[in-house]
This record gives C-alpha cells, structure tokens and sequence, in this order.
C-alpha cells in the first residue's frame, strides 16, 4: 500500500480538505466542487488495490485494456498564502459488507491522508458529510460543525447556518460520524492536528435514496469558502438541485397522504435552541420521526 | 518461506518452468472445480501448499452445502511431469489483490519461469445445450493473443462492465500478472442457464481440451466423453418424457427467448430432473 506523489509543490499555510461519499453524497460533492471551481492540480493519489476490489474492466479485441479501481486523489490550490490540498476518495473501503468504512483499512487511509497533511505542513482538517435531520427537502439545511479539539468551539460559533451538537434538540451535544468522514477527525485529533467535520442536512425521509442532496452540500460550501475567505459562485449546485428537487417531490408525492401530512408540518419548523419552545413538539416530532421509518422499512427504502 | 503469513507450504519444489490453470469453486456449473479435479485426478496432482484463509473469508461460521459443513479452500497442487501447477479454491471476499497476489508469488517461487497462467470461468448462456459452444479467451498480453491465436478459441472479444456490476477476479487476477509481466489468459465457456446449478461435463471438455493442447497433456478423455454421453441420454429423456421441457429447448434451439417464468420453470424442471436421475 502507497502513496504516490507525482510533484511536491511549495504550499504555504494550507489547510486539508477531504471527503469521501456517504448519504447524499453531500461531503464528496461539497469538496469535489470547491476543488472544480478552484481548478486545483492533481499531485498525488493513494495507491487503491489493496483497499478496493475493482469497479470497472475494458477488454479490447480479446486483451485486457484497463481495470480500474475507485480514486484516492490529492489537489492542490495555492491561495494568497492560504493554500489548500484537497483529498477526494471516490470510494469508502469497506470490510466484511458494511456501507462505510470502519476497521484496519479505514484507519490506514485516514493516516494515509495525513501523513501528506503533516508532511505539506497543513494548518487544519476540515471533512465534510451529512446530518440526517427532522426538516424538510424545501428548507435551507443547516450545517452540523463537529471540531477536534475545544479550542475551535468560540470559532465555530461565529459561522453562519451552523450548529453545535449541543444546539441540536435533544443530542445534549452527543452523536457520531460514521465513516472516515468521521474517523479522519479522530485520526487528526490523535496527532495533534486541529479538524472540523462540516455535515449539511438531509430530510430523515430522503436519507435511504439513490440520491445526492447538492442543497446542504451548498451550505457546507457557504461555511467553508466563508471560512478559508474565499468568494466563488456556486450557481452549478443550485442548477443541481433544482434538477433533484424535482425528482424529490416526484417521490414526496408517492408517499402516503397521511405520513405526507405529517412531514408538511416540518415545512414550518423553524430552528430552535432545546430551551425554546417550536411550533412541533418533541412529542410530535417522535412520532413523525416513527411513521416515517415504519413507512421507509416497509417500503424497502429506509436508511 | 514467508508470504505476509498467508501461505503454507508444505512441500519445497523446484521446477525449471511451469503453467498453471486456476479454477474457482463457486463457479457456475461448477466448471473451475470440475476442470481442476479433472486435472487433478488424470494427472495425479500432488497438493504442496495452500493459503490460509484467515484474511480472506469471513470466519463468523461455516457454511453446509449437501449436508455436509464446508470450509474455504485454497490449495496448490503439482503435476511435476507435465510442469502444471492446479490452483483451486473458494473465492476469497476480503483482500483480494494481497489473495491474488499471492498466488502468483507461489507460483514464481517454485517455477522462477512461470510460462503461462490460465484461469478458468464459466459465462451463462440463454442458448441450448445442444447449441455449439465457442470457448472465449481473453488475455493479459498481446503476445499470449497471438500464442491462442493458433487455437479454435474466439480471442477478439470486446466487452466492459455493465453499471451496476463489479469485474469478475479473473479479470483481477489477469491484471496482476499483467503488472508482473506472466502472460495469462482467462477461459469463458457459454453454459446453458439450465445447466448452471447441476454441471456441464461438455462445457468440462470443451476447456480440458484447449488446456490438453496448448499444454501437452496427453490426456484420455474416454471417461468425460462417457459422461457427456450420459448427460446428453439424460436431457434428450427429459426432453421426451416432459413436453414441457422439450418445447422451451426447442425455442431456444431456434434462437427463441424465453420469458423468465419459462426460465424459471426450465431451469427447476432439468434441475429436478437431473438430480433424481442421479
């Protein structure tokens, strides 16, 4: 297993950001953007055959032509003295079956991935992924910020659209963050590295769907760029979404009339501290919470 | 010898060159564990070494097949006169590449020219059995196409992974010798979808005999023609004693589709058929 670099670029103060897939795609697609927009230079990649089974062969005329594996790429941008590497994983390597990463392999990429933060001298680790919350597909999603160490906590506040875990009603600022969007921040607190796991949220009922969810991959994105200082035009995710928004009420309007009235009653929840009272009770949102996964497990679709 | 710890050797050997032919047990019609044995059998291979399958399958219980438990198998066998190395096992889930590269290890310890590597697999068919059949081959390096070029084998096919689907580990194995310069070849061979879960002693002999050619073999295949013969009495007597069956397989044998309830109803008819026959 390695890593092979194919430059070493001089990068100044740069920070990490990396993402692999996971529920609406939205971390992967958040960092695969900024990296698109930003036209950041390939200059490395993990080496993939011990980590992933093959996804794809080409025979030609009765000869081999090409096997290919998922992608481990690492980016560079330089910036104003504010460079950034980006790490896109293409695929979560998984064990025994399991949906993400978790295991000997997942805690052998994620050190992979900082070996080269630390060895280009990166400041911080953002990841990015999803939070499966109670709200609606029409609402702005939220950003969950989960940092590494406290010391990020007063920084974390002064962000637009984001959220503690303790600002989330009824986590007392508990949860976890499956995968190696989460076990990368892990690894980075373990060496001392300060991180934040960035997750934008996606309606509970859409979190079982083949589906991306590039609306709470722009909020990450407006957290993020306002973070690193930096202004770019994010008009291809509203495109994106707009397509998928249309292919989601195809769907809202499949399920149910009753389960459909009850998450209509999320279209005007507004986002309150555990001390205020909302207008959907903790009650109610229990048992929305209940018939929507009564209806997701019978259907075959649940997350 | 040391292979990461994944390999037992239980007999040193030392050959000048060598071929070897793979075979997975889980294939369809059973047709890599059928051609391994084969091989076995007729050219008294004599097992040396095996990997051990901790890394590579799922230790959470055992398997019963035919009422017996089962345990994954991956074993090396040598058949020193005619310089062939038999690898047959289960498929491995976990640690592919470190798998597959290990078998090649072996093979390159014991033959440091290791010649020609075949690997063997079988591809469903929607024709009939009485269909003629085209042994496929892809291979790893253009000059072992120009070697097989000289064989009635179609060597030109084109094909890439459908979305949804995953290469199959011969294809795997095949790149990796690629990366270690071993030309190798993978064999497909058509077998009729009805004959998938019970076994395709034609479809055996179709590859046994590129592999006795190309390899010098001299092998007597009197007792697998035997076995295609009674295969055959064996269908052509469900074909006759169930109307039924025969009208499907007539369909087929005129490039007629069936739906895929008739598949299905084929398919439990000759399974049945076949299995009380025996």
């Amino acid at each position: 297993m390695g890593i092979k670099l194919y430059r070493e670029p001089e990068l100044q103060n740069p920070v990490l950001i990396a993402s692999w897939p996971g529920i609406g795609n939205i971390g992967i697609i958040a960092v695969d953007t900024l990296r698109g927009i930003l036209q950041a230079e390939e200059f490395g990649e993990i080496e993939p055959w011990d980590f992933f089974y093959p996804r794809r062969v080409l025979i030609k005329k009765g000869i081999l032509d090409q096997l290919e594996f998922p992608s481990s790429k690492f980016y560079f941008k330089k910036i104003h003295g504010r460079d950034i590497i980006f790490f896109v994983g293409e695929e979560q390597p998984t064990e025994g079956g399991r949906m993400y990463a978790e295991g000997r392999k997942a805690y052998h990429m994620a050190n992979m991935v900082l070996d080269i933060a630390q060895k280009f001298k990166c400041q911080r680790v953002y990841t990015s992924g999803a939070a499966v919350s109670l709200i609606h597909h029409t609402a702005k999603p939220r950003v969950w910020a989960v940092p590494n160490s406290e010391s990020l906590i007063p920084e974390i506040r002064e962000y637009k659209n984001t959220v503690l875990m303790s600002d989330i009603e009824g986590r007392g600022g508990q949860g976890n963050i499956t995968g190696l969007n989460g076990l990368l921040l892990g690894v980075a607190k373990r060496r001392g590295l300060p991180g934040v796991c960035l997750m934008g949220e996606i309606p509970i009922y859409l979190q079982g769907l083949p589906l991306s969810y590039p609306k709470a991959s722009k909020s990450v994105l407006e957290v993020l760029t306002c973070n690193l200082k930096i202004e770019v035009e994010l008009d291809k995710l509203d495109e994106l979404d707009q397509k998928v928004q249309r292919t989601i009420e195809e769907f809202y309007q499949q399920i149910p009339l009753e389960i459909r009235a009850q998450l209509d009653r999320l279209r005007h929840t507004t986002y309150t501290r555990p001390t205020d009272p909302g207008p959907i009770t903790e009650e109610e949102k229990k048992r929305i919470m209940e018939d929507v996964e009564k209806f997701f497990k019978k259907r075959g679709t649940g997350g | 010898m040391s292979h990461g710890n994944a390999i037992r050797v239980h007999k040193e050997l030392t050959l000048p060159q060598s071929c070897m032919v793979v075979g997975w047990n889980e294939d369809a019609a059973n047709l890599g564990r059928k051609v391994t044995d084969y091989l076995k059998l007729k050219l008294n291979g004599q097992e040396f070494a095996e990997i051990d399958p901790e890394e590579f399958f799922p230790m959470g219980g055992v398997a019963i097949k035919d009422n017996i438990a089962r345990f994954p198998q991956s074993k090396f066998y040598v058949c020193p006169e005619q310089e062939l190395m038999i690898f047959q096992s289960d498929s491995p889930s976990a640690e592919w590449y470190k798998f597959l590269t290990s078998i090649l290890e072996v093979a390159e310890h014991h033959y440091r020219n290791l010649r020609e590597l075949y690997v063997v697999g079988a591809m469903i068919s929607f024709s009939a059995h009485t269909a003629p059949r085209e042994l496929l081959a892809v291979s790893n390096l253009p000059e072992m196409k120009e070697n097989l070029n000289q064989y009635n084998l179609n060597t030109d096919m084109d094909y890439q992974t459908a979305p949804g689907e995953r290469p199959t580990l011969n294809s795997f194995l095949l790149w990796i010798a690629k990366e270690k310069n071993v030309p190798a070849a993978s064999l497909w061979l058509p077998v009729p979808f009805y004959l998938a879960a019970v076994e395709d002693a034609q479809a055996q002999k179709k590859v046994l005999s590129f592999l006795d050619e190309r390899l010098d073999l001299k092998i007597d295949f009197a007792d697998l023609d035997q076995e295609i013969r009674e295969q055959n009495e064996k269908l052509a007597a469900a074909r006759s004693q169930f109307p039924q069956i025969d009208e499907y397989i007539n369909r087929l044998e005129s490039n007629l589709m069936l739906s895929e309830e008739e598949n299905a109803e084929l398919v439990k008819y000759i399974e049945d058929f076949l299995k009380g026959e025996n």
